[in-house]
């Protein structure tokens, strides 16, 4: 009962949310903001640095070179990236933190920093203790088979199928209590009924590889990531988790069609600056990274990764409401997991 | 054929190609000088230019790696044979007889034989590997799991326990010291905090990159400096002097044996060239009708590690490559070139990037070949090299340690961790523990716990669950099986054989 009430004041959020989104949308989402910004005093008179909490192989380390691909060709400042990973996050972001708050540093950072403030609030919330500059990349998970896999063939076989196992069927998932991969998996085993064990695996290539080998029958993942194994016909999608289907994959049932009822957690990923640095200088870096996100080159790397299905885009404004109202979602639902939240 | 056709497409692709040819020439040259200059090893090159292969492709960023290993392995016994200083761990039993023969004026016979012997081991070894390493594959992707994962682990850490240290104890003790340095940072399930002492960047964990330049390039410069200050460097007589066609084919038995025993060595993930070594000398000890000249200046016992540690080069890539699975440290950096470019090695590599695995096995038989013409050349420039006074060589080596520790994450805590390793690595050299042991225990800590995690979580916490999976009981059993045999061989056997460093 209190799962269903939770589901209901979620719902309204996230069509509140998505109906900000298409309100920013134009053909590109800033194509009304100017082609030039002065630069205030000066700033900047050198490189940025971009501190980047992940390696650089994964989608973290891709979407900073990306950005900072795009701000340069957009300014002509350089921007230094510095990846420092480790602790989920938490050493990129604490070496952020200690930066000085100038406006030459800024943060890429993505949901795991609201989860993270959602389970333990010492920790910083991007929302109020950052200002976030743009959100670049929003995206929705699915549900994958291996490609010749007889034991079933969609979600419904799927479904019948894990049942049938008794708890002993396994999918390949992203490990640590709390993330968004663990609570998706729980909405959906509570929505209908069967239990499944999750595997973790921290790194793509292994969590990828025990789906191609057999040594897990499913796996979660979000398209962009294993796109290369969608083209080559060795991963299938059976079940997208959004409400509806988008058109990349419209052969693919949604959670409308699958019969869950829950609003989808998604994966995102943006910009941040100190919270404290001048306010000439957040308003340039806004307009670079906001402008910088339509920049063709981009745009391109944004459509290689699946990341146009969906809006991608979220400015200032509407990065604090999609983190607050994903903190609001995390904290609600880790109490009916039983998770301590401080 | 297949592997024929692939090997010449990938010969044509690294040779047609200017910017692939002077990387493999660089790799074949570095990894011979930093193997050969005391105090340094193809380690701390690698460790260098680890961040900077962010900035090279794929295949040349990794092709580099290849190459330097297989020429810094054999660069390593110039040192061991000239100095007594093997240049990695691996070339520690070369030591055993090669500097004994430097004393006796053979130094130039015992560099000559190491120089054939390495380029013989590492060439074969790179034939059965483009023959075996895509069938192995394609096995190894349905058949290993993390169960298989983990037990595979296990058994390298039973059967490596002793390697580099003095004594069976205080080989394990230096295992458990890697394990127990593994487990600082999150927990890699559910992401628990675990010993980071209220320092958030421990979070991060302890990279074994820093540890190793820690524990060999910076304790082997404290190691040398103390000698100065001692007076107690011997200035080695030195000449290049070839074993005659006739002498080699009077080994040929050793060098057979040192090739099969290195190539079996090298596929274990974490076993790697250092036991190779070990095995191949021991073995040519057992097997020898004159056993007690050994360690007395034996050409054979040269032979016998210097062939058997360059056969495990291409054997260890099968493992990194099929299952993502680190045999040593220099390939453990090389897990770092995939993942700074968007790859994981392991069975998908073989499905994404064909051209790129045979573009590296072709480097690598070449580098092999190259040892042969180059290592000959090269042997004569390393003496010049050493003539640089160690007041300025060893300021410069710990300058490029300090960045290339620094450069891995950014973080300044991985410099005061390379320079802690350097100190403790120091003294531990001089009390029989064995600092390879140490990074083993780190290197395959780290995967022996999440594929444990894994393991366990796959078979519902059941240990049983192991007995119904036959490669994983197999390896448990076998890396059991090595243990309580180690262990015998402590209480019971007396006599053993001593490394000269950890």
């Amino acid at each position: 009962m209190k799962f269903k009430t939770y589901l209901a004041k979620t719902s309204v959020a996230f069509a509140t949310m998505a109906l900000s989104a298409n309100i920013a949308y134009a053909a590109c989402a800033t194509d009304n903001l100017p082609s030039a910004q002065p630069k205030p005093d000066g700033f900047p008179a050198r490189a940025l640095t971009m501190i980047v909490p992940y390696g650089p192989a994964g989608g973290s380390g891709q979407v900073a070179s990306g950005m900072a691909k795009a701000v340069s060709e957009l300014t002509g400042i350089s921007i230094n990236r510095s990846h420092k990973p480790g602790g989920s996050g938490t050493v990129g972001m604490i070496a952020f933190m200690a930066m000085p708050a100038d406006g030459y540093t800024v943060l890429e950072h993505i949901d795991d920093a609201s989860s993270a403030h959602a389970l333990d609030s010492s920790k910083p919330n991007p929302a109020s203790d950052l200002i976030p500059l743009v959100t670049s990349q929003i995206t929705f998970s699915q549900i994958y088979m291996r490609v010749g896999d007889t034991r079933f063939n969609d979600w419904d076989s799927f479904v019948k199928w894990i049942k049938a196992q008794n708890g002993r069927a396994t999918i390949a998932n992203v490990s640590k209590e709390g993330s968004m991969e663990r609570v998706t998996m729980k909405f959906i085993t509570d929505a209908t009924g069967m239990k499944i064990q999750q595997i973790s695996f921290d790194k793509g290539a292994p969590r990828y590889g025990a789906l191609v080998g057999g040594q897990v029958d499913a796996l979660f993942e979000q398209p962009g990531d294993v796109r290369t194994f969608l083209d080559a016909g060795i991963f299938k999608p059976i079940l997208t988790i959004l409400k509806t289907r988008p058109s990349a994959f419209a052969d693919v049932p949604s959670l409308t069609d699958a019969g869950l009822d829950f609003d989808p957690l998604y994966r995102f990923r943006g910009f941040y600056v100190h919270k404290d640095a001048p306010a000439d200088r957040v308003k340039w870096l806004q307009w670079a990274f906001q402008k910088g996100f339509c920049q063709p080159s981009y745009q391109k790397f944004n459509d290689s990764k699946y990341m146009n299905l969906i809006e991608s885009y979220r400015d200032t404004a509407g990065t604090r409401e999609l983190i607050t109202t994903t903190i609001d979602q995390y904290r609600e639902v880790y109490k009916t997991m039983g998770l301590k939240v401080k | 054929m297949d592997a024929f056709n692939n090997f010449l497409t990938g010969t044509v692709t690294l040779f047609s190609d200017p910017m692939g040819v002077l990387i493999f020439f660089s790799g074949v040259i570095g990894g011979m000088l930093f193997g050969a200059i005391p105090g340094v090893s193809m380690l701390t090159l690698a460790a260098i230019l680890l961040p900077f292969t962010a900035h090279l492709s794929p295949e040349h960023g990794i092709m580099l790696f290849s190459v330097i290993y297989c020429t810094g392995v054999y660069g390593g016994a110039i040192t061991a044979i000239l100095f007594n200083i093997p240049g990695a761990p691996e070339n520690a039993p070369t030591a055993f007889d090669g500097y004994p023969m430097t004393l006796k004026g053979q130094a130039g016979k015992a560099v000559g034989a190491a120089v054939m012997c390495s380029a013989i081991g590492g060439t074969v070894s790179c034939i059965i590997m483009m023959l075996a390493t895509a069938p192995i594959a394609n096995w190894a992707i349905s058949a290993f799991g993390p169960p298989e994962i983990f037990a595979l682990v296990f058994f390298g850490l039973a059967v490596a326990s002793s390697v580099g240290a003095r004594t069976f104890w205080k080989g394990w003790l230096s295992i458990l010291a890697g394990l127990l340095i593994a487990v600082v940072g999150l927990d890699p399930v559910g992401g628990i905090e675990r010993f980071d002492f209220e320092m958030p960047y421990l979070l991060a964990g302890i990279h074994f990159i820093p540890t190793i330049l820690g524990f060999f390039a910076v304790s082997e410069i404290f190691a040398q400096a103390e000698k100065k200050a001692r007076g107690s460097f011997i200035a080695p007589k030195m000449s290049v002097d070839f074993p005659s066609l006739a002498e080699l084919l009077a080994h040929k038995w050793a060098v057979i044996r040192s090739i099969v025993i290195g190539f079996f060595c090298g596929i274990l993930p974490g076993i790697g060239a250092t036991l190779a070594a070990f095995m191949g000398y021991n073995e040519a000890v057992r097997w020898s009708k004159t056993p007690w000249e050994f360690g007395k200046g034996k050409l054979e016992g040269v032979i016998s590690s210097e062939t058997a540690n360059n056969a495990a080069t291409g054997a260890a890539m099968i493992p990194l490559l099929a299952l993502g699975l680190p045999g040593g440290a220099l390939t453990a950096m090389m897990v770092g070139v995939f993942q700074m470019h968007d790859m994981e090695p392991g069975p998908l590599v073989f499905i994404n990037s064909a051209d790129l695995v045979w573009v590296v096995f072709s480097a690598m038989f070449f580098a092999n070949i190259s040892i042969l013409f180059i290592g000959y050349i090269e042997t004569k420039t390393i003496i010049n090299l050493l003539r640089i006074p160690f007041q300025y060589l060893a300021p410069m080596i710990l300058l490029l340690a300090t960045v290339g520790a620094y450069a891995v994450r950014g973080l300044t805590i991985d410099i005061l961790v390379m320079f802690l390793a350097g100190v403790i690595g120091f003294f531990l050299r001089r009390s029989g523990y064995s600092v390879a042991g140490i990074v083993l225990g780190l290197i395959l800590g780290k995967i022996g716990e999440q594929t444990f995690a894994q393991a366990m979580q796959m078979l519902h916490f059941e240990w049983s669950g192991f007995l119904d999976r036959p490669i994983a009981l197999g390896l448990l059993i076998a890396g059991l099986v090595a243990l309580l045999g180690s262990i015998y061989g402590a209480f019971f056997k007396k006599k053993r054989i001593q490394p000269p460093m950890a």
